[in-house]
């Protein structure tokens, strides 16, 4: 993530600096601009919290649908049964951005999924799913400029113990002015 | 080969190279077991052209099961305590892919492998790639 971020701050530099090379630094600056108040507006504020309980049926026949022999994914009887990581990574939030929103206008593609597990998911817990919006970046090509929003979804047991993240990056391809 | 903890693992070291079955008939079991069926993409060729793509895709999670699978197998006693993965073009069904992986980083503190991740096709073309951290035991 932190070399994708360098990577895009380099393509976004090397895009600005072109465009006062070429005279047009206004409209350089409005595209970066609007980034940072799609951030400052809608980063780190939570749009959606959804329940799930995750059955142990659909645990054991996703990870055996992809082949996973760890007893403890697809094993019932197993005293460490827990959900795969990948079943965790399906979770959807009932909004997929904040009702207010802009609409970005272009056409929007699932660019990835991630995971991070701080302690298992049994099958069969009340889950809280807690989702915002952790980052918003662009990257700028030949085909013009695509916008990444990565939306977080924390879960949470009943307890309140923070068991894992969840990220959802979409990208959305600009359609050009 | 099995690596069973860290002192067994290497900077620079590959997994092994694992070709998992990608085919039409996996991605539609996987897309039924994950509650993504019915609308085509996974289960269809012709209805996933209908809707403007190639053919028909392989689920991106299955992607990241493939590749943990791959890790669980290499790492018998480890963790995975967090994958990354970068969609960066489709996963065809009935397309043979090849996934690989490379330690990156190893953190002897915390007992902790990083994990390069790719997901290429037969032309060698990167479909997902991502990162992956694990826990292993030390000793």
């Amino acid at each position: 993530m932190r070399q994708e971020i360098n990577l895009t701050l380099t393509l976004i530099s090397a895009l600005v600096a072109h465009r006062v090379r070429m005279g047009l630094h206004c409209i350089a600056t409005l595209n970066m601009v609007d980034i940072e108040e799609l951030k400052s507006k809608f980063l780190d504020l939570e749009f959606d919290r959804t329940g799930f309980i995750i059955e142990s049926d659909k645990c054991v026949a996703v990870a055996s649908a992809y082949g996973e022999t760890r007893p403890e994914f697809v094993d019932r009887a197993h005293p460490d049964f827990q959900v795969c990581l990948p079943v965790l990574a399906s979770l959807a939030s009932g909004r997929r951005l904040p009702i207010d929103f802009p609409s970005l206008g272009g056409i929007s593609m699932d660019g990835g999924k991630a995971v991070t597990s701080f302690a298992p998911v049994r099958p069969g817990t009340q889950l809280s799913g807690r989702t915002h919006l952790h980052d918003i970046y662009a990257k700028s090509g030949r085909s013009g400029r695509m916008v990444f929003l990565v939306s977080r979804m924390e879960l949470y047991d009943d307890k309140g113990t923070h068991l894992a993240n969840t990220d959802s990056r979409q990208v959305i391809r600009e359609k050009p002015a | 080969m099995t690596v069973q903890k860290l002192s067994d693992v290497e900077f620079g070291m590959e997994l092994p190279a694992f070709e998992p079955d990608t085919s039409l008939a996996a991605a539609r079991r996987f897309a039924e077991a994950a509650g993504y069926a019915g609308g085509g993409r996974f289960e269809d060729h012709e209805k996933a052209r209908a809707q403007g793509l190639p053919g028909a895709l392989v689920p991106g999670i299955m992607g990241m099961g493939l590749l943990t699978r791959m890790i669980h197998e290499w790492a018998p006693s480890g963790r995975i305590t967090s994958i990354d993965t970068v969609f960066r073009a489709p996963v065809l069904a009935d397309h043979e892919h090849e996934l690989e992986a490379v330690v990156t980083d190893i953190d002897a503190d915390r007992c902790e492998i990083t994990l390069d991740l790719s997901i290429r096709n037969k032309q060698q073309e990167s479909r997902v790639f991502g990162t992956a951290t694990v826990v292993l035991p030390k000793s």
